[in-house]
């Protein structure tokens, strides 16, 4: 079974639309998606669950659309799950930073499932963050310029700290096949499952699926049989 | 999906779910442990199914009975990606044949180069002709390993601490993407993003392909290289050429 499990929700937009609903509608049929997918996950002994919400370039987004996934999360850490939250914070409003602080902060000791969600993130983002810290770090002298390399970039991403950083498996909705900049140093190795569905369609059958897609595939990292 | 298959998938969930809350890894139950492999075999069953499906359909793409795949409009390819699994990478002749019919479709310039090149397992520099149009309607060949990714990334930070951060100035300079993106380029990792990569191997991911250039770059599983079919690359162009790409709308 994947230890972690990362979702790019896409298509809540179009879903409400094809249906002649408010856009607000998609993000709360959505928001109910993700909450039984992370039961799901939890239930099938996921550990990590990592989902994609809003990306570096396409941040600007509407009032309900955040607070229906804040909400979400709120009352996610009375559900023991573990709220965590990566991406650009730094440039949201400083209302919204201040949920997202108290969320991760009251959910931290919790021991179920971990949720991370990206916001404001983008793959591209998140690699030149880890190259000014590690630049920083090395003009601080904590590190030297030999240092630098791959194993010390893994330590200075989003993900570090996350109990298994890189995805087993990702799960795209809407049809699309690619991964949007989203996680591009974590995926190397990751499993990529498409689903031909908008996101607040996808059911407990897709992911069943996806699960078994990747328990299917025999899996190799550079030549050494996993 | 057909209906069938589709309350077969249902039904799977259920007893998925059945069994992940009752913990069947670690429970010696039998009746539930036939269970999963019962559900494994109707999964094993319907992607056997698929296999033939896809199969049979390649062959009637390779034939040209249907129509809709005689007129490919490549010119929406401007770079395609093909990432090779390692242990399948080793079947030469599998890839030279690959190679050849990439160039038959037109998405590659010259075979007997891209061979060399091949054998040589260098890195190819771009042919200059005196044909403009010519230069402009074909694609080079560019072929990359895994050095080329990640640790391209790590030599491109170590480029920028050089180039930023070792003046006496204390001030932390404010790195941008374009920062980054030009630092490949100069050390020679800036090519082109893929808009299509053809993926062969066992597992359906894209083995360390360089993370910088696939941010929206149309990934298809082909499966084993053993099994590649001239039918199946035709199907996966003609979807990328008729595909709208949505960004965040």
């Amino acid at each position: 079974m994947p230890k972690h499990v990362a979702v790019i929700m896409d298509g809540n937009r179009r879903w409400a639309k094809n249906r002649g609903l408010p856009v607000k509608q998609g993000h709360k049929a959505g928001g109910q998606v993700l909450k039984q997918l992370a039961t799901y996950f939890k239930n099938y002994g996921v550990k990590v669950l990592t989902v994609f919400a809003f990306s570096t370039e396409n941040w600007f987004r509407p009032k309900e659309e955040v607070d229906s996934l804040m909400k979400l999360f709120e009352e996610g850490t009375e559900n023991d799950v573990r709220i965590s939250i990566m991406g650009n914070i730094s440039s949201l409003p400083k209302s919204l930073r201040n949920r997202i602080y108290s969320v991760q902060k009251r959910s931290e000791a919790n021991k179920g499932l971990h949720l991370v969600t990206a916001l404001n993130y983008s793959g591209r983002y998140d690699i030149t963050e880890a190259t000014k810290k590690i630049a920083g770090k090395v003009k601080d002298g904590i590190f030297q310029v030999k240092d630098i390399d791959e194993a010390l970039f893994e330590q200075h991403l989003a993900t570090h700290g996350i109990e298994f950083p890189n995805p087993d498996l990702l799960i795209r909705t809407s049809g699309e096949l690619r991964v949007s900049n989203f996680m591009l140093w974590q995926l190397a190795y990751t499993e990529l499952f498409f689903v031909d569905k908008l996101f607040p369609d996808i059911d407990e059958a897709d992911i069943v699926e996806a699960l078994t897609a990747f328990q299917r595939r025999q899996r190799r990292y550079g030549g050494h049989k996993y | 999906m057909p209906s069938v298959l589709k309350s077969n998938n249902v039904l799977l969930g259920s007893s998925w779910h059945a069994l992940a809350i009752l913990g069947l890894s670690r429970s010696g139950d039998l009746g539930l442990r036939l269970l999963w492999h019962i559900m494994h075999l109707i999964v094993s069953i319907w992607y056997f199914v698929l296999g033939l499906t896809n199969t049979l359909e390649s062959f009637f793409i390779s034939s040209g009975l249907f129509k809709r795949y005689r007129c490919l409009d490549i010119s929406k390819v401007q770079y395609l990606a093909v990432v090779i699994d390692s242990e399948e990478a080793r079947e030469t002749l599998k890839v030279l044949e690959l190679l050849r019919w990439l160039a038959a479709i037109g998405v590659l310039k010259k075979s007997k180069e891209a061979l060399t090149l091949w054998l040589k397992s260098e890195r190819m520099s771009k042919e200059t002709t005196g044909d403009q149009l010519f230069e402009q309607k074909y694609m080079s060949l560019e072929v990359i390993s895994f050095s080329d990714s990640k640790h391209a990334v790590a030599k491109a930070a170590n480029f920028l601490f050089k180039k930023h951060y070792l003046s006496a100035n204390t001030e932390k300079p404010k790195l941008t993407e374009p920062d980054m993106a030009d630092a490949l380029e100069a050390l020679g990792y800036g090519a082109l993003e893929p808009d299509l990569m053809l993926i062969y191997g066992p597992a359906r991911c894209h083995l360390g392909f360089p993370a910088w250039r696939i941010r929206y770059t149309e990934m298809v599983h082909m499966g084993p290289l053993k099994s590649m079919k001239f039918g199946a690359i035709i199907k996966a162009i003609h979807r990328f050429t008729t595909v709208h790409q949505n960004y965040g709308t």
